[in-house]
């Protein structure tokens, strides 16, 4: 049984005016002292060794501390999805159950993660709950921000009427569920391989080959298809055989870098750079996958993780959930990164780097060491000058001051024959994407 | 290295640029050649009083409250009743005799001083209280509170006395009227403190942030608690302040007359050290029942019965 700091103020009173009355002899103070005291007695009476039971899941909790009001209380809960992406809304519905003869009046406090936001319905719910019944508490959270989150526990207080003492315990029903970064549809990436893999696919790859659209022309030699014989093109030649060559269709390799240092998230919790980074990550691989790509991430930050390059829907969701557990943190080189994956990667597949490029000084060797193995660089980098600008945490001087270092150094990486974006905070990303290839 | 200088001031017109992200920023936007702390870095703080640490947090909150809603202005209507009714029985109950401000006055030889003294100390404590209801100002509230119990700390001298001679001499009723003035006092207490509560209450209920299923059981529990709880507490207050009829009564029915006689007419017992032995008495019971878990036994009675 807890005490409240009313009944706590209560008690000093009562116990301050019967010393006082029994000093000056007063027996008025000594009755107001008496009066309080039982007033606060009786309370203590009424609410006296409450306790708490819960069935559900991760269910830990000790019932041997008798608790007697509270133990007949059972609590459950469901969730509408486990896996939402952001912006995206989850109903959290608790039944709680009543299995005493007695009537209660409950205070019942579902705990939800601090950045999620009650769209409807409230997770804090007083009621009177009659005996054998049960009633069901519904809410929905909308879930802002990507991450894993756990819902739970649930707190039950039952306290007397004028709130002088109450019980309360944990009931420890846990529910996790998973925020996946908010995805964007990409029209068109304009991101090829110019490496050929061993089976075909959907997309073209600028090497002639076994194709659908057309690359070139060239004489005819041995062996090709006299169904590849362009005649119109021979009658010009003046009697060479000339026959189409098409662009060969294939599979490329896309891997992703994010970068998820401490520095990425720099700006507002809902704008900055890690934000954006997973973001265009999500939204890169659904585009890749749809188009049969295979498609790897590895995101860095304290740590190097890694998916490996698969395709299909499956793969969708295992980057999705890797990119919704990406942490700030951490000071890992993109140099590192790059010395690690570049022997497990395709020369010249496509590398896409997503990151705010501060404080790593080897950004510029590590470009130059992808690009001198003919790797396809395109970087986007969110500016977290401009989260930090329009946040007003940087006044002008300084902004223009930084601005200018980050031009010079997208300078010498577009030097360096990268596609290179400086991704502002109200760019949608296909405006992005298209400006970091130039078109 | 001299303030405001650094090896890259000679890089960006003489502004010194520092090399840690995120605050590097920060300190490249701020930094006009001196290197002290940007003052939207440092965190607001707010640093306890000596009285909020001593009782774990603000006596007194400062909170708006929406219009008082229907229980609100029940509950501003019986804390205005009682208010009235406890001002009324502290003028009744407590004369100015014994207090400081008595003797005060009778030191410069002007009684007038201290009686006005006292009557204002009610008239303040009365006037503050029905602001603090109506208002629902907590700070006035608390003044009132203190004044009415101020009123009544005197030295009384072990003899029951009255402000107002009309009062009965009667032992019972006079005792009634010191529980009825306590019990108005308890309740105006807990009545405010009610206003209090449930206005915050029902801001969280229309801000969204509490759902309250059926309301009006919970009210009517609050409501039959605060016919009930006063009730007991008076009982328990009857028992300890009559124990100076009761031991005797029990000694008379054991068989010796003239002990309980003796006891009867103790002066000890009618004082207000009868009033504590009282006390003990019945706090004694209730510690034992306590003691043998008894509100834990009926607890599960009823749970099991249902009652």
């Amino acid at each position: 049984m807890a005490w409240s700091r009313k009944s706590a103020m209560f008690a000093s009173l009562a116990i301050a005016l019967y010393l006082l009355g029994l000093v000056l002899r007063n027996q008025q103070l000594v009755t107001v002292a008496v009066v309080l005291l039982s007033f606060l007695t009786w309370a203590a009476f009424r609410t006296t060794n409450a306790d708490v039971s819960s069935s559900g899941r991760r269910l830990d909790d000790d019932n041997s501390s008798g608790g007697i009001a509270l133990q007949n209380l059972v609590a459950l809960r469901k969730l509408s999805s486990a896996r939402v992406f952001e912006d995206g809304e989850i109903d959290v519905s608790i039944r709680i159950q009543n299995k005493s003869n007695l009537s209660k009046v409950l205070e019942v406090r579902d705990r939800v993660p601090e950045v999620m936001r009650i769209k409807k319905g409230a997770n804090y719910v007083l009621m009177e709950l009659g005996p054998q019944r049960e009633t069901e508490i519904s809410y929905t959270i909308e879930a802002p921000l990507r991450g894993f989150y756990t819902i739970g526990p649930v707190c039950i207080r039952i306290q007397d009427t004028f709130g002088l003492f109450h019980n309360e315990r944990e009931i420890h029903l846990y529910d996790d569920f998973l925020v996946f970064p908010k995805m964007e549809d990409i029209k068109d990436a304009l991101i090829k391989s110019r490496v050929p893999k061993i089976f075909t696919g959907a997309v073209n790859i600028r090497n002639p080959g076994e194709g659908s659209n057309f690359y070139n022309l060239r004489e005819y030699v041995a062996g090709d298809s006299m169904k590849k014989v362009n005649w119109k093109a021979t009658a010009r030649s003046g009697g060479k055989l000339m026959v189409n060559e098409f662009e060969r269709d294939a599979v490329s390799d896309i891997i992703l870098l994010v970068d998820s240092r401490a520095v990425a998230e720099t700006g507002p919790v809902s704008r900055n750079s890690l934000v954006y980074s997973t973001r265009a990550a999500a939204s890169l691989s659904q585009y890749f996958l749809s188009r049969r790509d295979s498609v790897g991430v590895v995101v860095y930050g304290d740590e190097i993780v890694s998916v490996d390059r698969d395709t299909g829907k499956k793969q969708l969701y295992v980057i999705l959930t890797k990119l919704a557990g990406a942490m700030a943190k951490g000071n890992t080189p993109l140099k590192v990164v790059t010395n690690r994956i570049l022997p497990h990667i395709n020369r010249g597949s496509p590398i896409i780097l997503l990151s705010p490029l501060e404080d790593d000084p080897t950004i510029i060797d590590a470009v130059r060491d992808l690009r001198s193995r003919n790797f396809d660089v395109t970087i986007l980098s969110p500016s977290s000058l401009e989260f930090e600008f329009d946040a007003r945490r940087l006044d002008r001087t300084g902004y223009e001051l930084l601005k200018t270092e980050r031009d010079i150094l997208m300078s010498e990486l577009r030097g360096l024959g990268a596609n290179v974006m400086d991704w502002e905070p109200d760019m949608l990303l296909n405006t992005a994407l298209s400006g970091a290839r130039g078109f | 290295m001299a303030e405001g200088k650094s090896d890259t001031a000679h890089l960006y017109d003489g502004k010194t640029i520092r090399s840690s992200a995120p605050s590097r920023k920060k300190a490249a936007g701020r930094l006009k050649g001196s290197t002290e702390i940007p003052k939207d870095a440092i965190p607001e703080v707010h640093v306890p009083s000596v009285i909020e640490s001593f009782f774990g947090g603000p006596i007194v909150t400062k909170t708006k409250f929406l219009p008082p809603d229907r229980v609100v202005s029940s509950l501003q209507m019986s804390a205005a009743i009682t208010l009235t009714l406890l001002s009324i029985v502290t003028f009744t109950v407590t004369p100015v005799s014994g207090t400081a401000w008595f003797w005060l006055s009778n030191a410069i030889n002007q009684p007038e001083i201290g009686a006005l003294i006292h009557l204002a100390l009610i008239a303040i404590g009365f006037i503050g209280g029905m602001y603090g209801i109506f208002q629902r100002e907590q700070r006035a509230l608390l003044i009132s509170y203190v004044i009415l119990i101020l009123v009544t700390i005197r030295f009384a001298g072990s003899k029951v006395e009255f402000g107002i001679d009309l009062l009965p001499d009667g032992e019972i009723a006079q005792k009634l009227l010191l529980i009825s003035y306590a019990l108005f006092l308890v309740m105006y207490i807990e009545l405010t403190s009610g206003i209090i509560r449930f206005s915050m209450l029902d801001k969280s209920i229309r801000t969204g942030e509490v759902y309250v299923m059926n309301v009006k059981k919970i009210t009517r529990q609050y409501y039959r608690s605060l016919m009930i709880t006063p009730l007991v507490a008076g009982l328990v207050a009857l028992v300890a302040l009559m124990i100076n009829l009761i031991i005797p009564t029990i000694v008379g029915l054991l068989g010796s007359e003239s002990a309980a006689t003796r006891l009867a007419e103790s002066v000890e017992l009618t004082s207000v050290y009868g009033v504590a032995l009282g006390t003990a008495v019945v706090f004694m019971v209730v510690a034992s029942a306590f003691a043998v878990n008894l509100p834990v036994r009926l607890a599960q009675m009823r749970e099991n019965t249902g009652k």
